[in-house]
């Protein structure tokens, strides 16, 4: 099992602000919000639509600019008024792991090579990222479909896979999107049971963004956005019921 | 590093082969045009090529015998002979006519020649060469006939002894080639009530029918049918002499025209074919604009209904230049296929065409590198809304 | 479409792939201009050869007449038609005589009167000689007269003129005699002439023969060498023949010939040369030989398009090669041998051809050599080539 920690304090967030537009229609998304995330934690980001909990997602997916702020991602800081990274395409792929609220295979890639691809990508030989996609699959218990094509899989094996594919490139970080609005209760909490799980294996730290009633008692730690502010709160950390 | 490409075009392998495959179609017409019109240089060089001849000598300011007709007496080519550095001179004719076989008849060009001499077929595919000096013909294996049969060529029949290759006119005809004085005679006779009536009009002119004159209306009844014209005269220069010497010759002291191989070749492919070029190169030009768009909107397709996958390899950290190029690598691969398709069909039915085809080597390349520049183009619309998507609507809301 | 295993699939449309690169590369080898060229091979070999000459000609009449009158006249009778025998001097013709009768009866009448001018010119001779006969013996007397004295001398020089003068008189009737017979001579022979002109009036057949065409009739002007009738003795039909002169080398009088008649095209007749002109025709450059049948057939027309195989002895045991695989490349013809596998052009040089293609090569090549006999393009010494049996597919 691999245990390697990317060195560093997961995610932390220094006054982050998002204005979109000029003048009078200008309309700030995020006002000054600040967040942090340990490696291992599983944090909720919790908020009513229009909140600006995707424009928070978008700017610490590296997706868009945000106007103010400062951003460290695994110890590494991206962000302090610009971007500090120059290649941002490099910096998703490498260091942030994003599972979305569909799994969003490649439906021309059979399992294993969905996972793979992003070590591929970085460079990693074809043999070293399969083996590597595998491990991945074995301990998310889905290595048996692992010469699939995704069209084959049930959907919580799928979603499995997309939680493998965004652990493949080892990041420090996982962004996700509502990953248990489309399932029910018993599999939500699987999904969120494996999150933590491999969360605590890869030391990754994960943000979670949902509004989905039946997971939020599983976080320790959550944070409440409206408005584009964030107020934090302690969870009640009920995830083995 | 797997190819993206690749594994899309597996996966949807069906879709993307018969695309190709319609393209190779469209790609094959493109190429059977193009051998269309290399058919046509190259009858013309055939022609030229198989009459043995370096010089054409025809009637002073025409363009003859192919491009325009001329007629010169059949006694020219003795003084031609005289010219210092001809080594055979031969009279011949050509006439495209009807030739008739059994109830069916063709279009030929009859040729007139004189065995072992400049304007006799080169080669035989078949038979034997005339042994007579009458009434035996060589055609070519493009009139369908074989060896035994008897054709009809106006007043006579003939019979067939032996056939040829690649003996054809100009203009695509399939050449038949009988005695020359045979042929003098089939250009210039008509039918046998052409005949009557012309003895009849003679016989009621009285300058030509003077009762005090016997044997006037015989004479000149007899001069009516006799021909003794010819189109051209071919003519082998000896060894070592200069060509464009013994034309400069002939022209001069011998009042006609004679044309080396360059200006017939410049003749029968600039004015004769140049206009049935710009048709094919116009259709040759529509062509490709055509195969481009279907390219063009072909990947386009498949690059919109892959909207989603791209805007999520973009968001988990896929270059736009690996994306690009993807989309670029699947239009070339249809290019390849097409090609391969379209190279094999326009083989496969370029014989059945009635007139010679011909698919040269080096336009095949030049075709490759034509359909993959058309497709890496065509890819570039596709290319542009690949780019354009946002890695954010991989995230909703 | 999904497979179970995606290896299965790849390996399947793999062999798709390389199938169709497969065929590519096949059809580029196989057709347009990197195929090989296809030829066919045959070899030299011994035998005999029988040269003919080839010739078309027509049927004509060797002897053939044109009767028709010396001066231009009035046909008057025409006394048989087109397809009739004559024999000779068979009347078969006459010209409208005019005055002809009526100036031969003014000779007959000019002779008549000459005749009797001639036996005036007798009588007056009589007279003459009785005269003189008298005056002489008058003269005589009076000369013995005067002699004795009995008359005076002019007494006898008169009887001496008178029989002088009547000497002259009988001299003078001595022309008048001769005269008056050449004149009889002269009109016997003009009567002669007109009488020969009347007689060429009556057209006569000169020899045996069949009337072969009728030109004028009863009433039509004709001048003189115009035909009336049109004559020819049918045994006499042969078919004059054209060959090419330079194809007419060994051409002689005896040879034998094979005619086929236009009319008759499947059942050649027996012939030989009769005849070859001395002279031949330049413009068309063809020698003449009539060319006579063995045994006319009936029915036989003049006029009639013949083809004539004229047949030259037979050339034993020599090295023949179909002439198909005979290239004329610059003035030496010459064949493409095949020297293991590789072409080479040899020049040859060629005798007499048989009337089936084979041509006795007499230098260049031995029997058993290789040459191509067929090829489906050009070929040149470095042409690739690939044996085949045939080129053309037998017609179905």
């Amino acid at each position: 099992m691999d245990t390697t920690v990317r060195a560093g304090v997961g995610i932390r967030i220094e006054g982050l602000s998002k204005r979109y537009g000029e003048g009078a229609a200008a309309v700030d998304a995020l006002k000054d919000v600040n967040m942090r995330v340990a490696p291992g934690e599983v944090v909720g980001l919790i908020g009513p639509s229009g909140s600006g909990k995707t424009t928070l997602l978008k700017c610490l997916g590296a997706i868009t600019t945000p106007t103010r702020g400062r951003m460290t991602l695994g110890g590494e800081l991206i962000f302090d008024q610009g971007w500090k990274i120059s290649d941002l395409t490099v910096l998703r792929r490498d260091r942030i792991g994003f599972i979305f609220q569909a799994p969003y295979l490649i439906p021309f890639l059979d399992v294993t090579d969905n996972v793979a691809l992003l070590p591929m990508l970085a460079g990693q030989p074809n043999a070293a990222a399969r083996s590597r996609a595998l491990e991945l699959l074995q301990a998310l218990d889905v290595a048996h479909r692992a010469g699939a094509l995704p069209s084959e899989l049930s959907g919580g094996e799928q979603q499995r896979v997309s939680i493998a594919r965004a652990l493949a490139n080892k990041p420090p970080v996982i962004l996700a999107d509502e990953p248990t609005a489309p399932l029910d209760s018993e599999r939500a909490l699987a999904v969120m049971r494996i999150l933590h799980q491999m969360a605590t294996q890869y030391q990754t730290a994960i943000i979670v963004v949902t509004h989905d009633e039946k997971i939020i008692p599983t976080f320790k730690r959550l944070y409440h956005i409206r408005d584009g502010q964030t107020i934090e709160e302690a969870g009640q950390g009920r995830l083995l019921e | 590093m797997i190819s993206l490409a690749g594994r899309d075009i597996l996966h949807g392998w069906g879709k993307f082969v018969l695309t190709g495959l319609g393209l190779g179609l469209l790609i094959g017409v493109t190429f059977t045009m193009a051998g269309v019109y290399r058919g046509m240089v190259d009858d013309a060089m055939v022609l030229l090529n198989n009459s043995g001849a370096d010089l054409w000598v025809v009637q002073k300011d025409t363009q003859g015998p192919y491009a325009e007709s001329s007629s010169i007496h059949d006694d020219v080519y003795r003084n031609i002979l005289g010219v210092p550095g001809v080594a055979q001179a031969a009279n011949v004719t050509y006439l495209t006519m009807q030739v008739r076989r059994g109830n069916t008849d063709i279009r030929a060009m009859v040729v007139g020649f004189e065995p072992g001499l400049p304007g006799e077929p080169a080669y035989l595919v078949a038979g034997r060469r005339p042994t007579r000096s009458h009434y035996e013909a060589v055609a070519d294996v493009m009139t369908h006939f074989s060896v035994g049969d008897r054709i009809r060529i106006r007043r006579h029949e003939y019979a067939v002894v032996g056939l040829t290759r690649r003996m054809v006119s100009s203009g695509g005809d399939p050449m038949v080639f009988i005695p020359i004085k045979d042929a003098q005679e089939a250009q210039f006779l008509k039918d046998n009530d052409a005949i009557v009536s012309e003895r009849a009009r003679t016989a009621t002119n009285p300058a030509l029918n003077r009762p005090g004159v016997p044997g006037l209306l015989e004479a000149i009844n007899a001069s009516q049918t006799s021909n003794h014209n010819v189109n051209a005269v071919l003519v082998r220069v000896a060894e070592g002499r200069s060509v464009e010497a013994v034309a400069q010759d002939i022209r001069r002291w011998k009042h006609l025209q004679a044309f080396t191989r360059v200006q017939m070749e410049d003749i029968l492919i600039a004015k004769l074919i140049a206009t049935a070029s710009k048709q094919i190169g116009m259709f040759l030009a529509i062509l490709m604009v055509v195969s481009a768009a279907i390219v063009a909107f072909i990947i386009y397709t498949m690059t919109l209904g892959k909207i989603r996958e791209i805007a999520v390899l973009k968001l988990i950290g896929t270059h736009d230049l690996t994306i690009a190029s993807m989309i670029l690598q699947q239009a070339l691969g249809l290019g390849a296929i097409g090609f391969v398709v379209g190279r094999i069909a326009a083989s496969v039915w370029a014989p059945m065409f009635p007139k010679y085809v011909l698919l040269e080597t080096g336009d095949a390349v030049l075709g490759f590198a034509v359909v993959m520049g058309m497709c890496a183009l065509a890819s570039t619309l596709a290319i542009r809304a690949a780019l354009r998507v946002d890695p954010a609507t991989a995230i909703g809301g | 479409m999904k497979f179970a295993f995606t290896v299965s699939r790849k390996v399947w449309l793999a062999g798709v792939g390389l199938a169709l690169l497969l065929a590519f590369v096949w059809l580029a080898s196989r057709t347009g201009p990197l195929a090989p060229i296809r030829i066919t091979v045959t070899r030299a070999t011994r035998g005999d050869v029988q040269p003919t000459l080839f010739g078309i000609g027509t049927v004509q009449a060797r002897r053939d007449y044109l009767i028709g009158p010396t001066v231009a006249g009035r046909v008057k009778r025409v006394l048989v038609d087109v397809g009739d025998a004559v024999v000779p001097g068979q009347a078969l013709a006459e010209m409208d005589p005019v005055d002809l009768d009526a100036r031969l009866e003014s000779a007959d009448a000019a002779v008549a009167r000459a005749r009797s001018a001639v036996a005036s010119a007798e009588a007056q001779i009589g007279d003459a000689r009785a005269r003189l006969a008298l005056a002489a013996a008058e003269a005589s007397r009076y000369q013995a007269l005067g002699a004795q004295g009995f008359v005076g001398p002019s007494v006898v020089d008169a009887k001496r003129q008178l029989e002088q003068s009547a000497q002259a008189q009988l001299v003078a009737a001595d022309s008048a005699l001769a005269s008056a017979s050449h004149d009889v001579s002269r009109l016997q022979a003009e009567r002669a002439a007109a009488g020969q002109q009347r007689a060429n009036l009556r057209l006569l057949a000169p020899a045996a023969g069949v009337v072969t065409s009728r030109d004028a009739e009863p009433g039509s002007t004709v001048v003189a060498g115009q035909a009336v009738l049109r004559l020819m003795d049918p045994t006499s039909l042969w078919v004059s023949t054209r060959l090419d002169q330079n194809r007419a080398a060994g051409l002689r009088e005896g040879l034998p010939a094979r005619v086929t008649l236009r009319s008759s095209a499947t059942t050649p007749l027996a012939g030989s040369v009769a005849r070859l002109e001395r002279v031949s025709d330049s413009v068309t450059e063809e020698r003449i030989a009539q060319v006579s049948f063995a045994a006319p057939p009936a029915g036989l027309s003049a006029g009639e398009m013949a083809e004539v195989l004229v047949q030259l002895p037979l050339l034993h045991d020599v090295v023949l090669i179909p002439n198909a695989a005979l290239h004329h490349r610059g003035a030496q013809p010459g064949v493409w041998r095949l020297d293991a596998g590789k072409l080479r052009f040899v020049q040859v040089k060629t005798g007499v051809e048989g009337q089936d293609g084979l041509v006795q090569v007499t230098e260049g090549l031995a029997a058993g050599d290789a040459v191509v006999l067929y090829s489906e393009r050009e070929l040149s010494a470095g042409s690739r080539i690939k044996v085949a049996p045939t080129l053309v597919e037998a017609a179905p």
